[in-house]
């Protein structure tokens, strides 16, 4: 039977959208599941609840074309206090990108971790859109892979799945800009003002 | 202007000139990537963090020459370069475009750059080839016109960095 341990390694961990894609995670896994966020200061800890589980699933956003400082720092920590019985690790990582490849680099990043410190690597969710799908009509795409990951990380059938919007790039990219308009709205900034050239000097 | 943007301290200033800036960053204090998207829709171009990522990331999009040097982990920049990467997202918007059929931000004001590596370490080939591939993925949202990495030893870091220099100077 596993026994899978879910790792946030979101910057924004409690409000991000790896937080909702894990949520989706847990409800359809029929097996024994601990969620985390990973925190600056809760590597050693987490390093220790990590005995006794047979999966870790790590949960992150695409950060600069790979693994996000927080879960980089995360797995230093984990390969100097490693478990006694090590994990197979299984991934769900997120882009605002439309192409699920574009976290293909992440992917192996951990993949590498992995073979360098000799935890089995499991499956592998990729998901396009990221930021947004979950408010979108297209949230059932995201939520049918993550059903099919849980059943696989459960059942040890490892796989690589994808997905995103089912859209045209150019409607993608349209959708894209009233998501973050409405959000500058939100904020209290203009599309104008989002899209100013300036970046400022110090 | 040339940027080194270094997370080791390098013994260089015989290479220093006008137009080359060199930053240290492991004496900086730069904190995390909070991830709030700020930068994009609150506070346009500008970090609400206001530690010393803020003296570096305008730097990055006004050089149209780079030398980045990082130690690898995983694949990757090791935790300083990587934090500073993560932190210069002020220079892009959050707006979408197609770069080379491939959905990308928005650049604002930065210079196309010519872009060295020196990715140094302990790396085999398997690491390496990671690297090389997220370089690839960095050329496009980094804003590299071309793009070399340099592998060495640790202790060939300097040398790796002052040969990279003087290439700039021909």
């Amino acid at each position: 039977m596993a026994e899978i341990i879910i790792l946030n390694a979101s910057p924004r961990a409690p409000k991000s959208n790896s937080r909702l894609y894990a949520d989706i995670f847990i409800k359809n896994c029929k097996e024994k599941t601990e969620y985390y966020n990973i925190s600056k200061t809760n590597h050693k800890e987490l390093c220790g609840k990590i005995n006794g589980f047979t999966d870790i699933l790590f949960v992150f956003p695409l950060y600069a074309d790979g693994i996000p400082a927080t879960l980089l720092g995360f797995l230093k920590n984990l390969e100097k206090n490693p478990p006694l019985k090590k994990p197979t690790v299984s991934v769900i990582v997120n882009c605002g990108f439309f192409e699920p490849e574009q976290n293909d680099t992440a992917v192996d990043m951990v993949k590498l971790f992995c073979i360098q410190n000799g935890f089995p690597f499991g499956s592998v969710l990729k998901i396009g859109g990221g930021e947004a799908i979950l408010g979108t009509p297209f949230r059932s795409f995201a939520e049918r892979k993550i059903r099919t990951l849980a059943r696989r990380v459960s059942d040890g059938r490892h796989c690589v799945l994808k997905t995103t919007m089912p859209l045209p790039k150019r409607i993608f990219i349209k959708a894209s800009d009233s998501y973050w308009i409405e959000y500058g709205r939100k904020n209290g900034a203009t599309e104008e003002e989002m899209r100013t050239m300036s970046i400022e000097k110090f | 202007m040339k940027l080194i943007l270094s997370d080791t301290p390098l013994n260089i200033s015989s290479e220093i000139s006008n137009g080359i800036k060199y930053i240290d960053l492991s004496e900086l204090k730069i904190a995390n990537c909070v991830g709030c998207f700020g930068c994009w829709t609150k506070t346009p171009g500008k970090c609400v963090i206001r530690d010393d990522a803020v003296k570096v990331y305008p730097l990055i999009a006004e050089s149209d020459a780079v030398i980045y040097v990082s130690r690898i982990k995983y694949g990757g920049y090791d935790t300083v370069m990587k934090t500073m990467l993560e932190r210069a997202i002020p220079i892009q918007m959050a707006f979408i475009r197609l770069l080379d059929g491939e959905t990308h931000h928005v650049q604002r004001a930065v210079a196309l750059k010519k872009a060295v590596i020196i990715a140094y370490g302990d790396t085999g080939e398997e690491e390496r080839e990671v690297f090389r591939r997220l370089a690839e993925r960095n050329a496009k949202n980094m804003s590299f016109k071309s793009w070399r990495i340099v592998f060495v030893n640790e202790n060939e870091t300097e040398s790796a960095v002052m040969e990279a220099v003087k290439e700039w100077r021909k």
